[in-house]
């Protein structure tokens, strides 16, 4: 077997320990992500006591050559896109964790929980105010989009 | 009103190719950058800091006040991480030559982890910088010439040269966040100590100002003396020690945007 580089040795010990110990309400697609290391599948469920509960999602991952240094692109896919003031309805998200703030000490897990925490804290389910043009005019890639960060209370 | 939506059109479009254009030549540029300079340098004859003035006159007497105290510089390449990556690379090459100061900074390096971990780093991340951090200061701890050579190759490794500075991002945090109602007073806006770690400390290319100096001198107790060289008053680099009246240990240029290793 070829030797792993840094970045796949990263993705595999990221992957092991999120099928492991998957924070709650969230679960890795193990076998889609072992044959490609570079493009996971996350399931995610709308946290009890939210707006959302009963909800479930899907986020896709992907992860460059350069990842850790490089953000991964992170975008919701699949029939159930959560309607929220961050999340556009192609499946977009406005996190500046995942462009700006990146931090290669972050991982996976810890994008979840911030997505996670997004969800969770959401008063009113609403797509944010320039959803139709920004769907309409947008690269395919989120990180391609120079984000204005809103605040991040909402 | 059905005028409305084909008017708007094309001033929309221009905006969204604007921006496309902006971030595509940011990306250029920052690949030009990347490819005509050395994560880190040789060593040079400070006069080759006096040739980059030749049409500058604040600047050249700077410079050649500087040459009066410098015999060097070591240029680094300038994406932002050169603070950290400067500031390892020559407290690294001074311990070579001093056997028990780079033992009692080894000692710190090896439990710097989990203290980073006892202010909840995930540890899972920092564990994988943490040994290449450790890999890359045993490499070079022999004292031998070849510590120097290996030094100078690591640096120059992406994939170790961005590990360090990885690593030393997330100790100049746990630093700050240690401390956090010391350093809260530095910090501008109503930003807390946390969220400015998260934002301008733990990621790449993020540039130091004085609170990263400050933070990273404090974390492993090392004297660093940045010379200021920029457009104010007077024919000399201003000098500054952190922490004051501590002997430098690390000695650095800054230009605006810009940090390069001096040698008295």
């Amino acid at each position: 077997m070829a030797a792993m580089s840094p970045s796949e040795r990263r993705l595999q010990k990221e992957l092991m320990s999120l099928m492991r110990e998957p924070p709650p309400g969230v679960h890795v697609d193990g076998d889609q992500a072992g044959q490609n290391l570079t493009q996971w599948i996350i399931h995610m469920e709308g946290a009890k006591g939210t707006l959302y509960e009963g909800e479930r999602f899907q986020l896709q991952f992907k992860f460059s050559s350069k990842y850790p240094f490089d953000s991964p692109e992170v975008t919701f896919i699949g029939g159930n896109i959560p309607v929220h003031p961050h999340v556009y309805s192609n499946g977009h998200i406005c996190l500046s964790i995942l462009t700006d703030d990146w931090s290669p000490a972050l991982s996976v897990q810890s994008v979840c929980l911030s997505i996670v925490s997004m969800l969770s804290s959401c008063k009113e389910k609403k797509r944010p105010p320039d959803n139709s043009f920004y769907v309409k005019t947008c690269n395919k890639n989120p990180k391609k989009t120079k984000w204005w960060y809103h605040d991040d209370s909402v | 009103m059905e005028n409305k939506p084909s008017q708007q059109k094309p001033a929309e479009n221009t905006e969204v190719n604007q921006d496309e254009l902006i971030l595509q030549q940011q990306r250029r540029i920052e690949k030009e950058i990347s490819e005509s300079i050395a994560l880190v340098g040789e060593k040079e004859p400070l006069q080759s800091l006096e040739r980059e003035y030749l049409e500058d006159e604040v600047y050249l007497s700077k410079a050649k006040t500087l040459g009066q105290k410098y015999s060097y510089i070591r240029r680094t390449r300038p994406d932002g991480n050169c603070f950290f990556r400067a500031f390892s690379y020559a407290y690294l090459e001074r311990l070579i030559d001093i056997k028990d100061e780079f033992e009692k900074f080894r000692e710190l390096a090896l439990k710097s982890k989990d203290n980073l971990v006892s202010l909840g780093f995930p540890e899972f991340t920092v564990e994988d910088f943490h040994d290449t951090f450790m890999e890359v200061i045993d490499k070079v701890g022999a004292g031998t010439e070849a510590s120097r050579l290996e030094l100078h190759k690591l640096f120059n490794e992406q994939g170790y040269s961005d590990y360090v500075v990885v690593y030393l991002r997330l100790i100049a945090s746990g630093q700050l966040q240690r401390e956090a109602d010391f350093y809260q007073h530095f910090i501008e806006g109503d930003r807390t100590v946390t969220e400015f770690c998260h934002q301008e400390v733990e990621p790449m290319y993020k540039e130091s100002d004085h609170i990263h100096i400050i933070a990273m001198s404090a974390a492993l107790g090392t004297g660093v003396q940045v010379r200021y060289m920029d457009r104010g008053a007077g024919t000399e680099a201003t000098a500054h020690d952190f922490p004051e009246g501590v002997p430098p240990a690390v000695h650095l240029l800054y230009r605006p945007g810009h940090y390069d290793i001096l040698y008295p």
